[in-house]
């Protein structure tokens, strides 16, 4: 077994056939099923969401990005060792999402952030010009607002090269913003959203439903 | 099953709407009652018959029958007993329904096991659902799989058995349909069923016996008992009583036995159940059999199966509430080990090698009927052989001739290509006597096949001479034609000879006679005697070297018959009307010419095959209804009786001792006549049985060949009885296997067996041990194959429990892994072929050698097992290394890994995985 371990690469998995294209993944993660519920007078029931938040948005703080890099905007930034940087993403780009003029996040307003991420992969170096897009179902309901605008996700953060050569990566994020139409009484609304505007970033596999998208349903209550 | 079940609670409704009520406050005492009763019916039916209608003058049997032994009984007075004794019928035993038969095969030994795991199944699937777990459905298709794999099997085992056990509808076949009686002073035909105790009753050739009979007339009659006793040769009947034994008694006629010459007339002193026959059948289709071998191996692997699961189980259950998991995660966990640790493709793995087996065992001329019987012979410790047809070639044959003072031998093998050949003038004439004072003849259409296999009329000694004759001196019909018989006295039990006047060969107008018969008989009439062609008249020499040879033949256990002719002085010539009747011939001073001895010749392959028993560790024990000489000299020709051995007789001989003298445990062969046994406890029988190595049965009786069986399987021994007649059907029915016979076997002996000789040959059946033996070892291996794989299906559950790290291998491909890869290999395993000493070694011992023990679920569980494991883990740590989870890592991601709605789980190089195949 040890044998076997020595053969193996610190830095690539051996092999990657097995995730070719990423997942979509929100934050923070509800403990069950993928749907938020909270109500907006009872700061109780969207703190855990807030904390999760903020520890989770920390890293994305200015303050501790000095050490990295600015990257040129709309390449891949591709690198060939051996000390690999790590490009900035301010959590200015989140916008409204940021947590600095808000620190509830929308949640005690009835429009609760929440981020959407792509899956970390190795060597992954998306074509065109990826961006998230997300959708309310139900648009008489809730509209949707992403930050950075129209969820574009940078070129420059690509590829990325392992926890152990990339030491700082910071994976680009796009947050969501679901605001209820204050006039509508049933404050419930599922929201889709999907990766688009590349080719090898797949959206649509019949067998997971996580592949390049995903879905959560939001509750409000007042 | 569904419906079977649903129509069995529907019937008694359905069917008998009027009866239920009835019956029910009742059935519970009546049942036991009639429980009780069976048992003694069973006890009582094992006894010997005892009747003594064959002592009885005829006025004591009129008297006891109140019959008229003219007119017979008034129609009247037989219908009341008819109501009285019911109709005379063989009643078939209580039948199982089909659906109950059904379901046996359904639920038995390690079907149940099968379902209880089943149910299990859905329970914990019910536990998930009940509790909204929404992981998998798993469970679910693991109880349908299982339910469907017992199902399957359940129907095959079914339908291979429902091919057998139809001894009651066979014996029915035997029964005739009509019977003459004479009731009132009036002849009539009626159904056999109406006949009653106290008809009169008329049979001729050809009829079969419509009842037991007291004959009080007979003109002829000679009944042929075959069906019933095994004894080929017609045996003569009168209305003499002639051996206490009403089996053996000329009197007496039995049920469906057929009549084959003459005519008698008898009165019914036994219908139905309570005839010979009747009892036979209940007896047979009565008889509990036990569980065969391999079916108690199996219910003992069960046992231990069971034992591991449960033990593992529980282990686990208490852990994993230890570890913190809920009890009803627990619970399923429980279920889970329990239902992992059955090998779900075994029972099909088991069928499928006994299947196998009894194909290649019918293509060596043993055709199984009871699939488990395949290896019940590889078991067996000891063979109960008949003699008749098994052990000897089941026809008569010339083996010994004594003429001018000398013993010829013949060759008595199968093939019987020696020709005898001798030039003594002597041989001619004892060839020409054997011809011609004969009776036998070849049947039509069968001149291109060798001699030996022509198929004759006539007695089986008369054949044999024939037979005889025809291949070592010519052709007997020219020579009948030559010398055309004129007259003849046909042989009788009271003459003990037989007389024919031929004309002479050369066409001169004299005569001469020929006789044979008993020996000493023959001498009587003659005064001179033929020594190379010439004559001498007897002296005290001769007559010591005939006696000599006469017991010496005898001895043998052979047939002997002596011969001599006369040829008749010139008054007797051409024309002469001779009277048999009031003897009007010379039958005194005849000439003796020699004698010549007959046997039923042990088959060629028989002494190598017992030995090949013997040197296998098997006891072969002869039962036969013969005699006890001609018992003990086949044995001792087929080596049942070895070489060196001796009875006790055979000691008191040898020392000049009385018998009483011979110490018992000297003597290691015996020969037990059934009068002895009959009179023996069952502390004696296991004496004879325990302290004897070589036993010879003679003159047993079909009761006694059932106890002599009971007796063996009391000492433990896994018995194999072979048989041919309707008296060995309980025997049959009641060894552990029962062998019939393919060829000359009644119908009702080849239902009660389990396993059928095509051959009718010895030698086969050591074959079938041979084949028996191997099944039982591939099976061991097959065994402990399928059981092998079983903890690297459950070992990755377990460290799934307690480490935390993803399930390695599923439910579903634990399933494809049993039933698909598993078993072909598996199967495989049951052609491999024998160890060389296999025929060498003791028969297993049921107690101690079994079909699973520790020490094989050790090496199955504990190395190989552990071995597969191993490799299975490191197959499984590589993959998801390679793939970029370290070992270390996966420890306690179980629940991560296991979360529906968790799509970014992290690996050991900071990718971000998305659940797959993920069912909400």
């Amino acid at each position: 077994m040890w044998a076997m371990l020595q053969t193996l690469n610190d830095e690539v998995p051996k092999y990657r056939d097995q995730i070719p294209s990423p997942g979509l993944m929100v934050f923070p993660k509800p403990v069950t099923a993928l749907e938020y519920t909270f109500s907006m007078s009872d700061p109780s029931s969207y703190d855990g969401y807030i904390k999760d938040l903020k520890k989770f948005l920390k890293s994305y703080s200015l303050e501790e990005q000095k050490s990295l890099a600015n990257c040129t905007d709309g390449v891949l930034f591709e690198q060939k060792g051996p000390d690999y940087v790590s490009c900035q993403f301010p959590d200015t780009l989140l916008q409204a999402c940021s947590g600095r003029n808000d620190p509830d996040f929308g949640y005690s307003q009835g429009q609760p952030c929440i981020l959407v991420k792509m899956n970390r992969i190795i060597g992954l170096k998306p074509e065109g010009s990826p961006r998230i897009d997300c959708l309310s179902k139900d648009e008489n309901i809730a509209l949707v607002s992403t930050y950075p605008n129209h969820g574009i996700i940078d070129l420059k953060y690509f590829p990325y090269y392992g926890k152990k050569l990339h030491v700082g990566y910071l994976q680009p994020l796009v947050a969501v913003q679901v605001s209820f139409e204050s006039n509508s009484t049933k404050k419930e609304v599922t929201v889709e959203c999907k990766i688009e505007g590349s080719r090898n970033l797949r959206n649509e596999d019949d067998r997971d439903k996580f592949l390049g998208r995903v879905a959560f349903k939001i509750t409000a209550r007042t | 099953m569904e419906r079977g079940g649903k129509r069995g609670k529907v019937s008694p409704h359905g069917q008998h709407p009027s009866r239920k009520p009835k019956r029910e406050p009742k059935i519970k005492t009546k049942k036991k009652v009639k429980r009780d009763t069976k048992k003694k019916d069973m006890e009582e039916l094992k006894k010997e018959v005892v009747m003594n209608d064959h002592q009885l003058t005829l006025k004591e049997l009129s008297t006891k029958y109140s019959v008229d032994l003219t007119n017979g009984q008034s129609p009247e007075k037989a219908k009341e007993i008819l109501i009285r004794d019911g109709p005379n019928t063989l009643t078939p035993p209580h039948t199982t329904p089909e659906w109950v038969k059904f379901c046996k095969q359904l639920f038995s030994g390690f079907a149940l096991l099968l379902w209880i795991s089943s149910i299990l199944c859905f329970v914990a699937h019910g536990i998930q659902l009940y509790f909204n777990e929404k992981s998998s459905s798993d469970n679910l298709y693991l109880g349908i799989v299982l339910a469907v794999v017992v199902g399957i099997t359940g129907c095959f085992s079914y339908y291979q058995e429902a091919k057998s056990s139809k001894i009651m509808e066979s014996f029915k076949n035997m029964v005739p349909q009509q019977a003459q009686v004479i009731r009132g002073g009036q002849k009539m035909q009626i159904n056999v069923q109406d006949v009653v105790v106290g008809d009169l009753v008329e049979v001729k050739a050809g009829d079969r016996i419509p009842a037991d009979l007291r004959l009080i007339s007979a003109q002829g009659c000679k009944v042929d008992n075959s069906s019933l006793t095994g004894e080929s040769e017609p045996q003569s009947r009168s209305t003499d009583f002639t051996h206490e034994n009403p089996l053996e008694t000329r009197n007496i006629c039995f049920f469906s036995t057929n009549c084959v010459e003459g005519s008698a007339r008898g009165v019914v002193i036994a219908t139905g159940d309570s005839t010979v026959m009747g009892r036979i059948a209940s007896l047979a289709s009565g008889l509990k059999t036990g569980k065969t071998p391999i079916g108690a191996e199996i219910e003992h692997f069960i046992h231990l199966i069971t034992g591991v699961a449960v033990f593992l189980g529980v282990t686990f259950f208490v852990l994993s509430l230890a570890l913190g998991y809920g009890w009803l995660k627990a619970v399923i966990f429980l279920i889970g080990i329990i239902v992992a640790n059955v090998p779900e493709g075994l029972l099909a793995t088991v069928t499928v090698c006994l299947t196998l087996t009894a194909k290649r065992m019918a293509r060596k001329n043993c055709l199984v009927k009871n699939l488990e019987a395949v290896e019940t012979l590889g078991s067996t410790s000891t063979i109960c052989s008949d003699k008749t047809g098994t052990l000897t070639q089941n026809r008569m044959t010339v083996a010994h001739m004594w003429f001018d003072r000398t013993v010829y031998h013949d060759d008595t093998s199968e093939e019987q290509t020696g020709k005898f050949t001798k030039g003594s003038e002597t041989w001619f004439v004892l060839a020409r006597i054997a011809g011609l004072c004969n009776r036998a003849d070849f049947k039509a259409d069968q001149e291109t096949l060798p001699v030996a296999k022509r198929e004759t009329t006539g007695d089986a000694s008369e054949s044999a001479l024939l037979k005889f004759v025809e291949q070592s001196y010519g052709s007997v019909k020219e020579m009948r034609e030559k010398s055309p018989k004129v007259a003849e006295i046909p042989f009788n039990s009271t003459n003990k000879y037989q007389l024919s006047i031929h004309r002479h060969e050369d066409g001169s107008p004299g005569h001469v006679l020929m006789m044979k018969g008993a020996p000493e008989r023959i001498l009587e009439f003659c005064s001179s005697f033929l020594l190379h062609g010439q004559e001498f008249p007897i002296d005290d020499k001769m007559k010591n070297a005939f006696q000599d040879a006469y017991s010496e033949l005898g001895g043998l256990g052979e047939r002997v018959l002596g011969f001599c002719f006369l040829n008749l002085p010139s008054s007797f010539s051409t024309g002469f009307p001779f009277n048999t009747d009031e003897i009007n011939f010379p039958m005194s001073n005849l000439c003796f010419v020699g004698l010549v001895s007959m046997i039923d010749p042990p088959r060629a392959a028989v002494p190598s095959a017992v030995s090949k028993c013997r040197s296998a560790g098997i006891k072969v024990i002869m039962v036969t209804g013969d005699h006890p000489i001609t018992a003990k000299a086949i044995a001792r020709g087929v080596g049942i009786i070895s070489e060196g051995t001796e009875t006790a007789e055979d000691i008191a001989a040898r020392l000049g001792i009385p018998i009483s003298q011979v110490k018992a445990r000297n003597a290691k062969a015996i020969v037990v006549h059934g009068s002895e046994l009959k009179d023996m406890n069952s502390e004696q029988l296991n004496q004879i049985l325990q302290n004897h190595t070589e036993i010879v049965f003679a003159r047993t009786s079909p009761q006694q060949k059932l106890i002599i069986v009971e007796g063996c399987q009391k000492l433990g021994a896994i018995v194999a009885v072979t048989g041919d007649g309707v008296n060995d059907s309980p025997a049959l029915k009641k060894a552990d296997i029962g062998i019939a016979m393919g060829i000359t076997g009644s119908d009702v002996s080849k239902q009660a067996a389990d396993l059928i000789l095509l051959d009718d040959n010895f030698a086969s059946i050591v074959t079938g041990v041979e084949e028996g033996r191997l099944i039982f070892d591939n099976l061991k291996k097959s065994i402990a194959y399928t059981l092998t794989s079983n903890i690297p299906e459950i070992t990755p559950f377990l460290l799934f429990i307690i480490l935390g790290i993803p399930l390695p291998l599923g439910t579903i491909t634990i399933l494809c892994i049993d039933l698909g890869t598993d078993m072909v290999p598996a199967i495989s395993l049951a052609y491999e072929s024998p160890e060389s000493d296999i025929m060498q070694r003791q028969p297993r011992n049921p107690k101690t050698d079994n079909l699973v023990n520790h020490h094989l679920i050790g090496i199955a569980y504990g190395q190989i097992g552990m071995i597969q494991a191993l490799a299975g883990f490191f197959t499984y740590f590589v993959v998801m290394a390679e793939n970029g989870f370290m070992p270390l890592h996966l420890l306690g991601i179980r629940l991560k890994w296991d979360d529906p709605f968790l799509n970014n789980l992290e690996d050991s190089y900071g990718q971000q995985w998305i659940t797959t195949h993920s069912c909400v």
